[in-house]
Parts: structure tokens; C-alpha cells; sequence
């Protein structure tokens, strides 16, 4: 049985909406595409298998993007479940807003992180002379960075499946407890379910973060050898103003990601009908059975590597942040710089939200029409944009719209638009288990109460979507927070925003200062994370009293 | 309809600007973003200018990099806002002749102090500097004297270098090396390989994330780097390797738009430039060496920095050869 939403049952606008918000985002990027390829004219696809080291690039950039996909999902699994069994322990709650820190650290401030940690002179090198005989290079090459993505990317998986195992209703797991599931029971019965859906999608994104992936892959490969797409299209814009080449790379790179994506839709079928948690609530009132014996250590276990893999590094940061900020500007241009950023960030995380519910609501408009291709068409618009190199949509953008844009105001709206679109992906990774709306039985109680409209929507369908459309606005805002790449594309006047200081300081040398820069972003986005999520923890007035609500919830259990 | 909406934003962006000089002209300076920085020669420089002009208002538009000016100009083309463009270096002049967009400076060069002799009528220099291996003097006591010595040098004496597809250090060590050994060059590449820990994209990363961290004893970097650490900071402790070879030379240009609506602002802004008022912000500003001589105003730390012999290419000979040396340069490290 497909869940059908009353807002889908009842009138066609989702549909108006995603097809509103996929014009935009596959004409703007579709269109710069486009704009590329008319400049270029002439494209020979041939250049791709001739050109021995293009081919050796492109089998390195699968080869890694391919093997840390695999180790941050494959490890994220038990960490996830981990923090789910545990919900109470001292640092819980730091962890998990360092796992939300890593995953919008600009890269240039991670890698500093990472190296002074792992590097050959790092706070792990005299542990490594300790055991002697480990080799002291392991920073550089492709160990350092599958290092480096894990880093980036176990923590956003790990959340977001935290997120979908903890919107399992309370109800289910006290049954679960009652009935005494062993672990692989309770794996089968709860766990599994709520993450497979999951993981196709963002299996397809970790994927497409790693295999765009520019600074570290570069900075990290030690040489030329393990380079990516990009650096070679960077090349072709900017010194040969080789624009053909430059498409055809970038048509590359768009068919191969697009692809997965769309072989990753198409696998997700509808998501589980379970959905349908009594929001912001989890389980976690008591201990969970499973909670107790082995699994003391295994969890322990878990835990603490995550922790070791995140807070080292963020810890660097922070250490030589402390020590740069007698250094920090004086006044004049910091704290604009931090409001510039954060009003902007602000707006990229609205549009994101906004475009995500569009295309997500379409979507499942679809889908519950039996359309799969047109849904998954939809949901593979959003990631367009994700996929298309910021090289080629800035210069898309400018041979759209020339003759002029991109100075002052303009440009600031342009940056917010295109950021956007970045970390509309995101905002529809973490969206997306909430919009299906309420599950058959719940439908159908409403339905004989006789709400519906916008009844529905305020008292039934936005207390669900409140936690995770706060989740997502975070993610958006703080990846935007912390965008350099957008904003280089179209140059600005002398007003910056907070990375591009950090740039400008590190351009003068100012490390220092620079790494307290570094600090005060970091801060920045943790009080982005936290505020969203303070204002959305209490669970709303709920319209009816929590113990008639179990026993709907608890009416269609297995 | 687009210049209606075009319209509406300037004249939001004209309120918001504060009315700092309503009846002004401005004068648009493409610029890389490091120049413009508070702690960069902009802010000195447009004060100083704008004090001399009186009533004008130049305003700075901050890129990337050099390449990242060409590529807007490049884009733009008769449609730029820009009046003046600062910061395309020797490498990239011959391409942004080739753009048919820039005009004559029409400046007296006498002023000019620079390692070789300079007659370009459009470009005009404000800087130079020379790329340089600097190395930590704590890690590294007596530095490699040639690039036979580095070639030679025991195993643990490793540098970072930056790549020559993305960054202008990098590109410069691609030449500095097929200047030196010309056709042995990728034989040279290869065995450099061996010195190298790793290529970053970018100069920050290669200096900040690594050398900084203390990651290698030597990275690609200018001979000047070590004036802003003795200067700024106070420290010895990061000093230039002087190479018997000589040393690539980087010198870095302004030029003026052709069709310009501020012709006259534009002369003047260039003019402007060989003066001691905009020169004197280039030292420790630009971490550069000034294209004029400064006599006591240059900071004595500079007296202290290698004076190595010059080298370069012409303009014309990169912008030829550019793409098959960087091939080259692949091809016999990328194996």
C-alpha cells in the first residue's frame, strides 16, 4: 500500500511545485552546461580514452571515491547503531555536533586538522615511533585520502542514520523489549528496515562529495598521480581556455554521478511505512535490553573510534585557533565578515529547505501515482547541481548572463542562489524520510475526525517535519557558512565573508590568525547546529493526548 | 527588462554604499583577493589615491588569482566593468594581449628598478619577486646550494611543491626547471619525484597546512616569504635556498581597460603607481619586492634576503609552450 498524503490525495499542487523548483535548478544548471558547450562548439569525446593520464585519472578518481564510499557507509552502519542504543552517556551530545562540525569543515581547515594530527610530524607520531616499524608516510597517497573522506563523510552517514533509527516510535522498541528480541532479531526487525531505505542515496552522495572532491585528493595524493576530473578541467578554463575540453570533462563527470544517482533512486523504493514517530521523542526513556552485555564492549568499542578519528583533529584546529586570536583583525572587518556570512548562509538554507520540500513533495506526489521514473527524475534534479564542477557553472552563469553580473549586490545574491542549489542534496537527504506523511491508519483516523487542510498540515504533518527540516536548514546554512568555492567563482568586492578572510589571511601569511578565523567559523557553525535544535527539541502541543497516540502506532506493529 | 533589473540593483548597491562619494567617478581595479585584504597594500594604496584625486572613489574587485582576472576579462570582454586590472603576472601577458582589450599605460618606465629591463608599453610593473625553495632552519641546517645539490641531497631533505596546472608557484617551477635543463627537464622530473612528499593545489595548503605543521623542511615558495617571518613575526627560523643556477623570476603587471569610462582616472591610477606612495605598501603588504627603488623606505629585512641571479622566458614562449611542458611535466612524474 502506498502512503498517500492528504496534501497529495487532495490536490495536485506538490506536483506544480517540483516541477516549479526542477525548472530552476536543471535550467540553471543544464543551462550553464549548455552555454559551455555552445561556446566550445566542437567536442571530441575521443580525447577521453587517448589521453593516457586522463584515463589514469579517471580509473583513480572511481577507484577512491569507490573505496571510501564503501568504508564511511560500511562503518557509519554500526556507529549509527551504537549511538542509537545508547542514548544517555557523558559526551554523547558532543559528538554529536562534532560529527556535524566535519562534514562543513572547509577543506583547507581540515586538512590542517588532519595533518597535525596524522601528519609525519603529527601528535600520532610518537605512537607511531613507539610501535616502530609503521611506515611515516601513511598521510600521503591514497591511505591519506580515503583518511581524509571517511573523516569528512562517516560522521554525515552516521548521523543521518541515526536520525532514521531514532524516528522508529517508542512503542515499537517497547514491544521489542517485551517480546525479548535477540540482537539479530531486533537487527531484522527495526534496525535493517529503517536503513536500507537509507543507503542507496546516500551512498550515491558520499560518493559524488568524494569523487568531486578537489583540495584534499590534490593536496594529500603526493603527486599527479592521484588527481581528479577536475584539476584537469581546471586547466582547461582557465590557462587554455580550452572550453570543449572543459565541457567534456565536465559531461563526464555529470554522466557517471548522475548515473549512480539515478541507479540509487530507483532502488529506494518507497520509504518504510513506519515512518510516523511521535516527533522529537525517540526512544530513550530506559535502558534497551540489547543494551547490556557484549554489546557494552562492541558499542565502547565503536564509539570510541569515532571519537578518535573526529575530535583529534577538530581539537588542532581549536588549539592553534586559541593561539592565533591576539592575532585576530582588530574589529574592522570581523564581524561584518561574520554577519555577511551568516545572513547569506541563512538565506542558501531557506532556498535549499524550500526547494528540497518542493522536489521532495513532487516526488512523492509521483511515486504514489505509481510514476517511479518521473519520481526519481525528480529527486536526481536536485543533485544537478552537486555534480555540475563550480568551474562550469560560474562560467555557465557568466556567458548566460553577460554582459555584466556578479558585481556587488548582485553577486551576493548569485553566491546565495548558487549555495543553495549546493547543499540542496542535503537538505533532501535529511528531509526526505519525513515527507511521506502519515501512515494508512493515522489517515484514516483523521479522516473520520475530519481533519484536514490546513488543520492537517499544522497539526499532523508539521510537528513530524519540524526535527528534521531543522537538521536540514543546519546542514544547509553551515555548508554554505562555510562555502570558499562559490564565492571565488564571482569575485567580490572588498567586503568579505568569513572564509574568504580566512583565504585573504592566509594569502598574507597571517597563519595565526587565519587559524583563529578557522575557530570562530567552527564556532559559527556549532551554534547554528545547536540553536536549531534547541528551538525544535520540546515536542509541540500535540492535538491529542500521548496514550491515545501509542495505541494508533501501536495498532499496526508487526 | 534585464537592464531594468540591472538598474534596480545598482542603485540599491549606490544606497547601500553609504554615498561615500555621490558625485565622484570610480575607478574599478580587478585585483586578487590577498591584495585587497586589510593587512594587504589595498587599503594604504586606495587611501593614498584617493587623497590625491580628490574627489574619486576606487574600488577594488577582489579574484582568486591572476589566472582568475584573465578569465574574467576573458569573459566579459568590451562588457567589463573593469577600468584598470592589477595583478596578471609575466605568464599570463601574452594571452591577455591576445584579448585585444588592454591599452597603452603611456607611463614614463625610467623609475623602474627591476632585475631585467622592461619596454612593454601596456603592462606595467608593480612587483617582483623570485620563486624560491624556503626551508625550515630548524629541520634543515645547511640547505641545498643548486638543484643538483637538492637532486643529490639525502633522503629525508624533502620538499612540497605546488602544481603547475593551479597554481602560479607551481607553474613557476615548471619553468624555473625547463629554463635550467631545457630538453633533460622530465629526466629532472623525475628524479625530483623522489624529493617530493606531496603537490598541493595551492600555495595556502602547501605553506600553511604542511610546512607550517612542520610536514617537509623545504617548500616551493618566494624568495621574499622569509622578509614577512623576520619582519612580521620577528623569526629566523624560515630562511630562502639560494640555487647557483639563478632563480625564475616572477613580475607581476597593471594594466588599463581600453574602453574604459574613466580613461584619464585610469592614466592616473597608473602613474600612480611607480610613486613611492603606492610602492611603499608593496614590501610588507605583497611580501614583494617593489618595482622602484625605495631607498630608506624599503624595510631592512629586505636587505637580507637572497639576490640570486634571474631567469625567465618570454611571455610569447609560455603562452606557446605552456600546455606540451606541462604534458611533459605529467607524463614524467605521472607514471
Amino acid at each position: 500500500m502506498s502512503p498517500l498524503s492528504p496534501w497529495t490525495t487532495l490536490s495536485r499542487w506538490p506536483l506544480g511545485w517540483g516541477l516549479a523548483a526542477l525548472v530552476v535548478v536543471v535550467g540553471l544548471g543544464g543551462g550553464s552546461l549548455g552555454a559551455l558547450l555552445w561556446q566550445a562548439r566542437e567536442l571530441h569525446p575521443a580525447l577521453l580514452w587517448e589521453e593516457p593520464w586522463l584515463a589514469a585519472v579517471l580509473r583513480f578518481t572511481l577507484w577512491q571515491a569507490s573505496l571510501s564510499t564503501l568504508l564511511a557507509i560500511g562503518l557509519a552502519v554500526p556507529v549509527a547503531l551504537a549511538l542509537a542504543r545508547r542514548p544517555r552517556f557523558p559526551g554523547r551530545r558532543l559528538l554529536l555536533r562534532a560529527m556535524e562540525l566535519s562534514l562543513v569543515l572547509p577543506s583547507l581547515i581540515a586538512l590542517f586538522g588532519l595533518v597535525a594530527v596524522h601528519g609525519r610530524r603529527g601528535w600520532l607520531a610518537p605512537l607511531r615511533d613507539a610501535l616502530g616499524g609503521l611506515p611515516e608516510d601513511t598521510l600521503y597517497g591514497l591511505s591519506g585520502i580515503v583518511l581524509a573522506h571517511v573523516f569528512y563523510n562517516l560522521p554525515l552517514a552516521a548521523r543521518l542514520m541515526l536520525q532514521a533509527l531514532e524516528e522508529a516510535p517508542a512503542a515499537q522498541w517497547r514491544l521489542a523489549g517485551q517480546l525479548g528480541l535477540s540482537r539479530g532479531a531486533l537487527w531484522r526487525a527495526l534496525e535493517w528496515p529503517r536503513l536500507a531505505p537509507l543507503l542507496p542515496r546516500l551512498a550515491a552522495l558520499v560518493f559524488t562529495l568524494c569523487f568531486t572532491s578537489f583540495a584534499i585528493v590534490m593536496t594529500l595524493g603526493g603527486g599527479p598521480r592521484s588527481s581528479t576530473l577536475e584539476v584537469a578541467l581546471y586547466q582547461a578554463m582557465k590557462f587554455d581556455h580550452d572550453l570543449a575540453l572543459a565541457a567534456l570533462l565536465a559531461l563526464t563527470q555529470l554522466a557517471i554521478c548522475l548515473t549512480l544517482w539515478l541507479l540509487a533512486l530507483s532502488r529506494g523504493g518507497p520509504p518504510s511505512l513506519a515512518v510516523g514517530a511521535a516527533p522529537g521523542q525517540g526512544q530513550g526513556r530506559w535502558w534497551r535490553r540489547d543494551a547490556l552485555g557484549l554489546s557494552r564492549l562492541t558499542d565502547a568499542f565503536w564509539l570510541t573510534g569515532l571519537a578518535a578519528l573526529l575530535l583529534p583533529p577538530l581539537a588542532a584546529v581549536l588549539v592553534a585557533g586559541l593561539g592565533g586570536l591576539p592575532d585576530l583583525p582588530r574589529g574592522t572587518s570581523l564581524a561584518p565578515a561574520a554577519l555577511r556570512s551568516l545572513v547569506m548562509a541563512l538565506g542558501a538554507g531557506l532556498g535549499a529547505l524550500a526547494l528540497a520540500l518542493a522536489l521532495l513533495s513532487g516526488s512523492h506526489w509521483l511515486r504514489a501515482r505509481r510514476h517511479p521514473l518521473g519520481a526519481a527524475a525528480m529527486e536526481g534534479g536536485g543533485q544537478l547541481i552537486l555534480v555540475t564542477p563550480a568551474l562550469v557553472l560560474g562560467t555557465g552563469l557568466f556567458l548566460l548572463l553577460r554582459p555584466r553580473l556578479g558585481s556587488g549586490w548582485e553577486g551576493y545574491g548569485l553566491v546565495v542562489l548558487v549555495n543553495a542549489f549546493m547543499a540542496l542534496p542535503f537538505a533532501m537527504q535529511v528531509v526526505r524520510g519525513a515527507i511521506p506523511g502519515l501512515s494508512a491508519p493515522e489517515q484514516r483516523l483523521a479522516d473520520q475526525f475530519g481533519v484536514r487542510g490546513r488543520a492537517r498540515l499544522r497539526w499532523l504533518v508539521w510537528p513530524r517535519l519540524r526535527r528534521p527540516l531543522a537538521l536540514a536548514l543546519a546542514y544547509a546554512m553551515t555548508l554554505s557558512l562555510g562555502d570558499f568555492s562559490v564565492i571565488a567563482l564571482f569575485g567580490s568586492p572588498s567586503a568579505p565573508t568569513l572564509p574568504m578572510l580566512l583565504f585573504q589571511q592566509l594569502g598574507g601569511y597571517r597563519w595565526q590568525g587565519a587559524a583563529a578565523t578557522a575557530m570562530l567559523l567552527l564556532a559559527l557553525v556549532v551554534a547554528v547546529f545547536a540553536l536549531l535544535d534547541r528551538l525544535t527539541r520540546r515536542p509541540p502541543r500535540h492535538p491529542w493526548p500521548h496514550s491515545a497516540s501509542h495505541e494508533i502506532r501501536d495498532a499496526r506493529l508487526p | 527588462m534585464p537592464s531594468k533589473a540591472h538598474a534596480a540593483g545598482l542603485a540599491l548597491a549606490a544606497l547601500l554604499a553609504a554615498g561615500a562619494a555621490q558625485a565622484g567617478e570610480t575607478l574599478t581595479v580587478y585585483t586578487y583577493d590577498s591584495f585587497v585584504s586589510e593587512w594587504g597594500p589595498g587599503p594604504g594604496i586606495e587611501a593614498a589615491f584617493e587623497a590625491r584625486c580628490g574627489d574619486c572613489d576606487l574600488e577594488f574587485v577582489a579574484l582568486p588569482g591572476g589566472v582568475d582576472i584573465l578569465q574574467r576579462l576573458r569573459l566579459e570582454g568590451q562588457g567589463t566593468a573593469a577600468d584598470v586590472v592589477l595583478g596578471l603576472d609575466m605568464n599570463l601577458i601574452a594571452e591577455a594581449r591576445d584579448l585585444d582589450l588592454l591599452a597603452p599605460h603611456g607611463v614614463d618606465l625610467a623609475p623602474l628598478a627591476l632585475p631585467i629591463a622592461w619596454d612593454d608599453e601596456t603592462f606595467l610593473p608593480y612587483d617582483w619577486g623570485h620563486f624560491a625553495f624556503v626551508y625550515d632552519t630548524e629541520q634543515l641546517e645547511t640547505p641545498p646550494g643548486s638543484f643538483a645539490e637538492l637532486l643529490a641531497a639525502p633522503e629525508d631533505v624533502q620538499v612540497i611543491l605546488q602544481d603547475p596546472r593551479t597554481s602560479v608557484t607551481g607553474q613557476g617551477l615548471m619553468l624555473w626547471i625547463k629554463k635550467v635543463y631545457g630538453e633533460q627537464a622530465p629526466e629532472i622530473w623525475a628524479r625530483l619525484d623522489e624529493r617530493v612528499l606531496t603537490v598541493t593545489n595551492g600555495w595556502s595548503q602547501a605553506y600553511f597546512s604542511l610546512f607550517m605543521n612542520g610536514e617537509a623542511p623545504m617548500v616551493l615558495s618566494y624568495a621574499t616569504s622569509p622578509a614577512y617571518h623576520m619582519a612580521v613575526e620577528g623569526t629566523e627560523r624560515y630562511q630562502a635556498a639560494e640555487f647557483e643556477e639563478g632563480h625564475y623570476l616572477q613580475v607581476e603587471t597593471a594594466a588599463m581597460v581600453a574602453n574604459t569610462e574613466q580613461p584619464a582616472l585610469a592614466r592616473d591610477f597608473l602613474a600612480f603607481v611607480l610613486t613611492p606612495e603606492f610602492q611603499r605598501h608593496i614590501p610588507l603588504g605583497n611580501v614583494m619586492n617593489p618595482a622602484i627603488d625605495l631607498g630608506d623606505a624599503l624595510p631592512a629585512v629586505f636587505d637580507r634576503l637572497i639576490a640570486p641571479e634571474s631567469l625567465t622566458f618570454s611571455p610569447e614562449e609560455v603562452h606557446e609552450h605552456r600546455r606540451e611542458w606541462i604534458r611533459e611535466w605529467l607524463n614524467a612524474v605521472a607514471r
